[in-house]
């Protein structure tokens, strides 16, 4: 019950905060053209290294991406 | 109320003062780089406004530590958490999806649970009102992710999931033979019993995370077997703590 709160809450409820204003002009448009999938740089995980997550005691983020710490 | 949990309460909440410090240093951050490529997104300024509600929260978070008689400080580290060879812009779908969609998510989660028991006045105020700020900041995670799923694909974002589940990781959680002392008292101070906070891990992923993702063109599979792996690890022997 309180998690299918949660994704109405949340995800449904950003989702409408996102398509609120100016989703999808003509300058964030050019700017995904710019930028295919097909020619990120970034990869994945398994083209990139050891998809290990970020070395929190070295204080940089890893190749493989790190992770947010919470509650 | 004895030292030990005196001790628990103290440190959980001077833990959770830096994480309110760093995540105010990175929505500031964030906020000042999503006008280059989405200079209409309501995002940014829900940023700002998540950076002071972190601030306070961290103010809050550190008087309660010391109420306990935890000494809290330090410098909070704002560290990029993308991997580096992306580029600018997925870098801060990265990390917001990482932090908010995550993370946050996963806060909200936790501190409804905190308010349905039984808390001390003091700390039932205090997660009373980081709770109504942090169901905005993960808002503000899926509405950002909805808008670049709205104008490009994000399809890449599958393969990363577990690389930020991993390092958003409280190891402690899926530790084998674990038991907390007096679970009821340590919930009355604001503290999750680790049986109770891996219930609430697994849950939100599994029906709000993972869903989500899905709902916006990220497929879940890869983050459904990293989650898989682990509760396999916990419960076959020789399973131990690890930490991040």
């Amino acid at each position: 019950m309180l998690f299918r709160k949660l994704f109405r809450l949340l995800v449904l409820g950003g989702v409408m905060v996102g398509s609120a204003t100016g989703c999808g002009s003509a300058a964030q448009g050019q700017a995904a053209d710019d930028k295919k999938p097909d020619s990120r740089d970034g990869g994945s995980p398994d083209d990139g290294g050891s998809a290990k997550a970020q070395d929190s005691d070295a204080g940089t983020a890893a190749d493989a991406g790190g992770g947010v710490v919470g509650w | 109320m004895t030292d030990e949990l005196r001790r628990l309460a103290g440190a959980a909440w001077a833990f959770r003062a830096r994480v309110e410090r760093e995540a105010s240093s990175r929505f500031v951050r964030l906020a000042a780089a999503i006008p280059a490529f989405d200079p209409a997104s309501p995002v940014t300024d829900l940023l700002r406004r998540a950076a002071d509600d972190e601030d306070r929260h961290a103010t809050l978070c550190a008087e309660l530590a010391t109420a306990y008689g935890c000494q809290t400080g330090g410098t909070a580290v704002d560290v990029p958490i993308a991997p580096r060879s992306f580029a600018a812009r997925d870098a801060v779908l990265y990390e917001i999806v990482a932090a908010c969609c995550i993370t946050e998510t996963e806060s909200v989660a936790t501190l409804a649970t905190l308010l349905t028991g039984t808390a001390e006045p003091r700390v039932r105020m205090v997660v009373h009102e980081i709770a109504r700020d942090e169901v905005v900041h993960g808002r503000m995670g899926w509405a950002h992710l909805a808008r670049e799923a709205a104008v490009r694909d994000v399809a890449f974002l599958a393969a990363w999931v577990p690389s930020m589940l991993e390092g958003g990781l409280d190891g402690a959680i899926f530790a084998a033979g674990e038991r907390d002392a007096a679970p009821d008292d340590l919930l009355r101070h604001g503290v999750l019993p680790r049986s109770r906070k891996r219930e609430i891990f697994v849950g939100t992923l599994e029906e709000v995370v993972f869903p989500g993702l899905e709902k916006l063109g990220v497929a879940a599979a890869p983050a459904r077997a990293w989650l898989a792996e682990r509760l396999a690890r916990r419960s076959s022997p020789g399973a131990g703590c690890f930490g991040n």
